[in-house]
Formats: C-alpha cells, sequence, structure tokens
C-alpha cells in the first residue's frame, strides 16, 4: 500500500480517536464530584450567588452545549481559564509546562535509548554467559521497580548522601530550566530505570533471533567482521521491536510522567495536573488531560508510519501489523 | 558500525552536556526569603480561601492588627478608633498611604471594603459578620463612622479577619484580582507563575518608612509538604507552613532547621443535634465518654496532653481569657455503652464521619476517634475528602464531622457563625434556644465581667449538652537559621515586614 494512502489513514483515524476521547474526557471530568460555581464562590456563598455564577459560566447548559462550546474554543486555540486565576488563560499556564516535559522527555530519551540499545545487544552477543545475565537480572529488576522507589533510592544515594544533586527539581525562581539543567538528572535516570528492562530486554530477544539466522551465520562463514556483521547486518534488522517499545512509550514519556514529576516537584506537565486535580480545577484538568491525549495518540501514529517505512512488509500487509 | 558506535556516543555526550550546564544559585545582596508555600486557589480578599498566607498578607492590609508578641491590638490602617456602646464605630484613617497601583488610601476604601461584604455577586466570607452594618458614613478623606443595628461591644475585631483586608474602591477586583493584587502592604507582586511561583518586592512607598527589612519574598508554590521540606533540607527555601508533628519530630534533629508553633488551631469534632444518631443528647454524651484525651493527643499529635495539645468539649480556646476550666471526661466505656443503650441503640450505631484528609492532623484524629468509639459500640465509617471536595460538599451536611478552625481573637466570632441558629457555618445544625440567648447576650454585652460570665454559661451548657468535641493543636511552621522574627498572630496573618534575614 502506498505510504501516503497508509499516512491518511492513520490520520484519520486519529481524528477519530481524538473525537471521542475529548468526548470521554469531557464527560469524566464534569462527572466528577464538586460543583465549580461552588468551589469559586466558597462555603459560605448565597445560594443565589452560586446559581448566578453557574448562569454566567454557562454550567447550566447541557452537556452537548458546554462540550460543543469547549471543543470550538480549543479548535480557535483557546483551552479556556483556570478556575483559580480569573484572567489568565491556560495557555499561558499550560505550554510552559509542556515545554518542561519537553525537555525532561529529551533527557530521558538521550539516556535510556542508547544505553538500552548497547546493554542489549552485548548480552545477545555474548548470550548465555556471565555478562548476559547480569545485564538480564539488571534489566529485569529495574524493570520491576516503580517510579517512586527507584526515585527515592536515586534521591537517597545522589542528593542525600552524596549530595551531588538537589534533591527537589525546583526550577529556581527567576532563573530558566535550562540555566538548572541538572535538576533533570534525576527524573531522567529514575524514567531510565523503567525503560531500560523493557528496551534492553527486548533489544537482546530480538538480537538472539537474528544472530541465529541463516544470513548471519553466512555473512559469519564467508569472514566477514564480526562487529560488520553485528551492526551493519544484525542490529538493523533486529531495532524494530525496539523501537516499536520506544515509540509506544513517546506518549508516556511526554505527557504521563505524573508520578516522576510529582516525586521530584518538576513543573512539568504531569505535575501541573497533579495539581489540578487536587484543586479540582475542572478545566485544566481538561486541557491537560486533552494535551496527554494528543500526545500519546499522535506518537503511537508516528511509531506506526515509522514501522510502515523501516519494514515494507506491514505496507504490502495493507498498514496492519 | 562506526555511525552506530558515533550516534550512541552523541546522545551519551549531548546528555553530559546538558547536566554540566546545570547552574547553581547565584549569590546576591539582597535580603530575600524563600517560602514554600500552598498552591492557592483564589487569593482576593473576601472570597480568599486561607490558602498562600505569606503571599496575600505581604500584600494587603487591616486596619488593625494583632500584636504577635502581646496578643493586643495594633492600629494599622486606622490611627485610632472609638465606639459608644459597640453601636457606633469612628475610624480615623492613615494619611499618606497609597496603593500599590499608586492611588490614595480615603475612607472610600474602607466603605467600599465593607459594603462589599454585602454584594450576592462575590460569595463574601465575611457577608454575616457584617450584616449587623446600617450604614458606612464618610466624614472626611480619613475619618468614616460605622453604625451597626445593633450594639456590638466587639465588633473591632471583626476588621482583624483575614478576609478584611482593605481593597481600594478604584480598582476591578473581579478583572484583576487574582492576577496583579493590589494592596497597601509592605510588598508588592512583581511577578506570579500560575500554579508555580511568586516574586513580591519591597513597597519603597510604605507609609512606614522603616519597613519593610527585606527586599524579596520568593514563594514557591507546592502542592506537597513532604516536597517543601525536602526544599527545606536542600536549603532551596526558609520557611514551610503547615507542618505536621511527625515532621516536626523529623526536623528537631536537623541542625540549622527549627520549628516554631506561633499559636493554636482547633480541630471541631461535630455531632450533627437535628438527625439520628446524634439528635439525642445521650448519644453525644456516649461519644464523649468514649474518647480519651491522652491518647488522642499522642497519637494525633505525638505530644503528651497539654503540652502543645489540648481536649475539651467547649468551642473556646484555653489561651483566651473567656475560658472556662472545666474538668476532663474520664473515659468510661460502660457509662457509654448504658447511654447508648438508653437512647436505643442496645446494640451500638454506625455512623459515617467524614473530614479532609489533606488537612495537617485530619487523618490521624479521624482513625483515633474511629478506635477509641468502637469499643463502646460506635462503628464510624471514615470518609476522607481532600478539603476543597470536603468542605465544598459535605462539611455542613453530614452527622459527624472533623473541620479545622483557626483560632479568634474574639471568641463571639465564632460562635454566631458556627453555633448560633442560622450561623452560616453552623455544622452541627445548632438550634438551641439558650445557646442563641447567651451568644446575643455574649455580643451585646459591653461590660467585660458580665461578658466573661455568659461565656462560663455557655462552655458549661456545651460540657452537659453540647454537640462538639475540641482538640486544640499546635499549627507549626519549619524555618531555617536564616530566618529572624518570624512573627505569626492567632489571626493567622504572618506579618513579613519585621521579618529579617541573616
Amino acid at each position: 500500500m502506498d505510504l501516503t494512502l497508509i499516512a491518511l489513514r492513520k490520520l484519520g483515524s486519529l481524528l477519530a480517536t481524538l473525537v471521542i476521547m475529548s468526548a470521554l474526557i469531557f464527560i469524566l471530568v464534569e462527572i466528577m464530584p464538586g460543583d465549580v460555581a461552588q468551589i469559586i464562590l466558597g462555603q459560605s456563598a448565597t445560594q443565589e450567588a452560586v446559581e448566578a455564577l453557574r448562569e454566567a459560566r454557562g454550567l447550566n447548559d447541557s452537556l452537548v452545549v458546554r462540550y460543543g462550546r469547549w471543543i470550538g474554543n480549543i479548535l480557535k486555540g483557546d483551552l479556556g481559564e483556570s478556575v483559580y486565576m480569573r484572567g489568565v488563560s491556560i495557555n499561558s499556564i499550560l505550554w510552559r509546562r509542556v515545554g518542561h516535559s519537553l525537555v525532561l522527555a529529551f533527557a530521558a530519551f538521550v539516556i535510556f535509548v542508547p544505553l538500552s540499545l548497547f546493554f542489549g545487544v552485548l548480552a545477545a552477543v555474548r548470550e548465555n554467559t556471565l555478562t548476559d545475565s547480569v545485564i538480564s537480572f539488571f534489566g529485569l529488576a529495574t524493570m520491576a521497580l516503580p517510579e517512586f522507589v527507584s526515585g527515592v533510592f536515586l534521591i537517597t544515594l545522589f542528593s542525600v548522601k552524596l549530595k551531588w544533586l538537589p534533591i527537589v527539581s525546583v526550577i529556581p525562581i527567576g532563573e530558566t530550566l535550562f540555566s538548572n539543567l541538572h535538576i533533570v538528572l534525576l527524573p531522567a535516570l529514575s524514567i531510565t530505570f523503567v525503560m531500560f528492562g523493557y528496551v534492553s530486554r527486548m533489544q537482546r530477544s530480538s538480537m538472539v533471533h537474528v544472530l541465529n539466522s541463516d544470513y548471519i551465520r553466512s555473512a559469519i562463514l564467508k569472514g566477514m567482521p564480526k562487529g560488520y556483521v553485528i551492526f551493519q547486518h544484525a542490529l538493523k534488522n533486529a531495532l524494530l521491536p525496539s523501537i516499536t517499545i520506544i515509540g509506544m512509550n513517546m506518549g508516556w514519556l511526554f505527557g504521563g510522567l505524573v508520578v516522576v514529576e510529582t516525586l521530584f516537584g518538576f513543573p512539568g506537565m504531569g505535575s501541573l495536573l497533579m495539581t489540578a486535580i487536587k484543586t479540582r480545577d475542572v478545566p485544566l484538568i481538561e486541557a491537560c488531560v486533552l494535551i496527554i491525549t494528543i500526545i500519546y495518540s499522535v506518537s503511537t501514529m508516528v511509531t506506526d508510519m515509522l514501522y510502515s517505512i523501516l519494514d515494507p512488509r506491514i505496507r504490502y500487509q495493507g498498514g496492519q501489523l | 558500525m562506526k555511525r552506530s558506535l558515533i550516534f550512541i556516543l552523541l546522545l551519551l555526550v549531548s546528555a553530559s552536556l546538558m547536566f554540566a550546564l546545570g547552574g547553581k544559585e547565584s549569590a546576591s545582596d539582597e535580603r530575600s526569603v524563600r517560602v514554600a508555600e500552598q498552591i492557592p486557589g483564589l487569593i482576593t480578599p473576601g472570597v480568599w480561601d486561607g490558602q498562600a498566607f505569606s503571599m496575600n498578607s505581604s500584600i494587603y492590609e487591616y486596619l488593625i492588627d494583632i500584636d504577635a508578641d502581646t496578643g493586643e491590638l495594633v492600629p494599622v490602617l486606622a490611627t485610632d478608633w472609638e465606639t459608644d456602646d459597640g453601636s457606633n464605630w469612628i475610624f480615623h484613617l492613615q494619611q499618606g498611604v497609597r496603593f500599590h497601583d499608586g492611588s490614595e488610601f480615603t475612607a472610600d476604601d474602607v466603605k467600599y471594603t465593607i459594603e462589599r461584604t454585602q454584594d450576592p455577586s462575590i460569595g463574601h466570607l465575611k457577608k454575616e459578620d457584617f450584616e449587623v452594618v446600617s450604614s458606612v458614613e464618610v466624614l472626611d478623606p480619613h475619618t468614616l463612622i460605622v453604625h451597626l443595628d445593633e450594639p456590638r461591644p466587639t465588633f473591632i475585631y471583626q476588621f482583624t479577619d483575614y478576609n478584611m483586608a482593605i481593597l481600594s474602591s478604584q480598582y476591578d477586583y473581579d478583572a484583576f484580582g487574582e492576577t496583579q493584587p493590589n494592596g497597601t502592604g509592605p510588598f508588592k507582586m512583581l511577578q506570579i507563575i500560575p500554579k508555580e511561583s511568586a516574586v513580591l518586592i519591597k513597597n519603597t512607598d510604605y507609609w512606614e518608612s522603616s519597613l519593610p527589612i527585606l527586599d524579596k519574598i520568593l514563594i514557591y508554590f507546592v502542592g506537597d509538604i513532604e516536597a517543601s521540606i525536602s526544599m527545606l533540607e536542600d536549603n532551596r527555601v526558609d520557611i514551610v507552613p503547615f507542618v505536621t508533628p511527625t515532621i516536626k519530630n523529623k526536623l528537631d534533629k536537623i541542625d540549622g532547621i527549627s520549628v516554631i508553633s506561633p499559636y493554636q488551631e482547633q480541630r471541631f469534632i461535630s455531632m450533627a443535634v437535628d438527625e439520628a444518631p446524634f439528635d439525642d443528647n445521650r448519644v453525644r454524651l456516649a461519644l464523649k465518654y468514649a474518647m480519651d484525651p491522652e491518647v488522642i493527643a499522642l497519637s494525633v499529635a505525638k505530644m503528651p496532653l497539654g503540652d502543645g495539645v489540648y481536649y475539651s468539649e467547649t468551642p473556646i480556646m484555653n489561651s483566651l481569657a473567656e475560658y472556662k476550666e472545666l474538668p476532663l471526661r474520664t473515659r468510661n466505656i460502660e457509662k457509654a455503652k448504658q447511654l447508648l443503650a438508653e437512647a436505643g441503640y442496645p446494640n451500638g450505631v454506625s455512623v459515617p464521619m467524614y473530614y479532609a484528609s489533606d488537612h495537617p492532623f485530619g487523618k490521624e484524629l479521624s482513625q483515633t476517634v474511629k478506635e477509641l468509639a468502637a469499643p463502646a459500640g460506635f462503628d464510624i465509617d471514615l470518609k476522607g475528602y481532600t478539603r476543597d471536595v470536603y468542605l465544598a460538599q459535605y462539611w455542613l451536611n453530614v452527622p459527624l464531622s472533623i473541620t479545622g478552625w483557626g483560632g479568634r481573637i474574639d471568641p463571639s466570632m465564632l460562635l454566631a457563625l458556627a453555633f448560633k441558629s442560622g450561623g452560616s457555618w453552623n455544622e452541627s445544625h445548632m438550634a438551641e434556644a439558650e445557646v442563641d440567648r447567651l451568644i446575643n447576650l455574649i455580643s451585646g454585652e459591653v461590660d467585660e465581667a458580665k461578658r466573661t460570665s455568659y461565656y462560663h454559661e455557655l462552655q458549661s451548657w456545651f460540657f452537659d449538652n453540647g454537640s462538639l468535641i475540641n482538640v486544640q493543636v499546635p499549627y507549626l511552621v519549619a524555618l531555617s537559621d536564616r530566618v529572624k522574627n518570624y512573627k505569626q498572630p492567632l489571626t493567622m496573618i504572618p506579618q513579613y515586614k519585621y521579618m529579617d534575614v541573616q
């Protein structure tokens, strides 16, 4: 199938997913306990004042009308206003945090991708040796550790004992994240702990499979240097499953780091979402979840496309895996 | 192979470079203090939810304040005041005071602030307390009279409430109150990053020329108390309010950090008297007999009873002159069971208890009450919610609740709010003629001795019939040793203008 056609099909599917997800997000957030008007005005507000605010904010309109208004505004680029910050658009709160999360995601990416791939290949090449066992064990152990456990371990080691890095990844007031990039290291390492196991084990397994195939055996028997065979012939073909895993997790990396960001106090989108939920800032919750959904959907689509480009067989099967 | 190796090396090198670029905080000659505060909800006075005290109390000011050392009333924007029998209050105001937007502070601003309490579109938290105001008469730009419908000899204390900060009559608080707050206070808002941080700078035009001492207040909004404490330990902030006793015990072992308790707070365990089972006083007494104050103090606050934690069955704090010393009820499970049986619950009674799970002492107190009450036959189902959801959805409509109450320098403010018929925060739904009579007498009595005797009578009534168990707990603030002159009186309003740093 033509790549353009695949891209169009994926795009259509992405749009349909986003419409359904946006409706689900809106409904789920709207049925959460708590009256927004009551929260804004406080406990002692009269019923008349609450009613007046509900009317002014259109909260008395039907769910469909409110959803339509919300989506309409989003399409115009207006994500609305935070409940608690009258006059401040969510755009001005959200995108700064998205930027921070992107930096964190990139930092984690540049650490865990080369490390995982390298050790995955090494374990496969040294299959059934001590090196393989150590890498596999380490991969399993880090994979089994939740982020809040590995995070606490990293804080204890690097911040409390060695005092190399700050305990909390907060940007000092008046400074930028780029002048304080060291605060990204611990959260990025914590993410690396989670991702290393998945990617390195997938890489190992795929590499072992490829190394045992006939064409690799032929290449070695022909006298090609081992390194050349591994990196030029085997690795290329063994990368696909790892790319899938990495791609599928890009959405999580960009928007789903609620636990990591909250644990380290990192001012990204995950911690903003947590704050919005805690303070019941409904428009902000809706905006955050929608952005995360878009990131997830787009990254999944890009991974699928990448897969189609890297493996022509996918294209011939009509874009289906 | 070479290309792959170069790719991997490039990634690792770029990662190393990224982190190597990390900077340290630069040294500065400015005298600044760094605070980790809760993430505020609304901050405009009138609907201010009581979070972010450091920020708001530095931007806004009041007619009067409480001296944190002596507990006496001190003038702020009012130079002095006088009254007849409490029906008419004359205020003389400071001259030469300007709001942060440059406008001059006058009596019109005080009139506006008082009249704003009755604006139905605002939902002002002081609406009920100021309904007694019949009119505000401006005599000249710096003098005004507040006329009341009836005598209120202690009405002056209403102006110490944190929601009674003086606002400018010329400013649009609906549009800008949440983002560009405008007060007369010692610090001005320089920058606010929503949900993240705020920077306040010294108000160089402040009417008290020697104050404030600090140049800047840097405020981090941190949602998690543990993260705030980590920042304190890491020397990234100097002040962390709302510390729990468990954290205090941990911080006590760390050099360079101290935990102070500027005042006491209250946790009211309230029983709704208009519905079963607590409509029967024998059930209320049974719950009281099931309690053990010593155990509550130790398990809730990790402190012995009488040393920072106090227990009573009346709403008056023990530090106030109006407090009446009453004997502590001794725990008596048999008596509690007997009372429950007499009330028609021989096999015990099930009741849900609602509380704010993220408020200091909330979880510990609810769990302890549940455990202590169980042997007497109370099957308490704990219903914990975040504070905003608890207050907005449950608090005033449930049979049993635990709520944090700040202190009031004049207890009649709290009595009218929480225990008088129709009080807007009447959580136990009381409508007792005797209680209303005593509260009215207290509110209108000019003679202090007589007023105190009414308070004592009221407390005795509460001991025998009341709907309340009151656990007084310390409000704790953690400070780095840099901080000098931290002042915060019972009004809960910290006074940063006196603060200095090493």
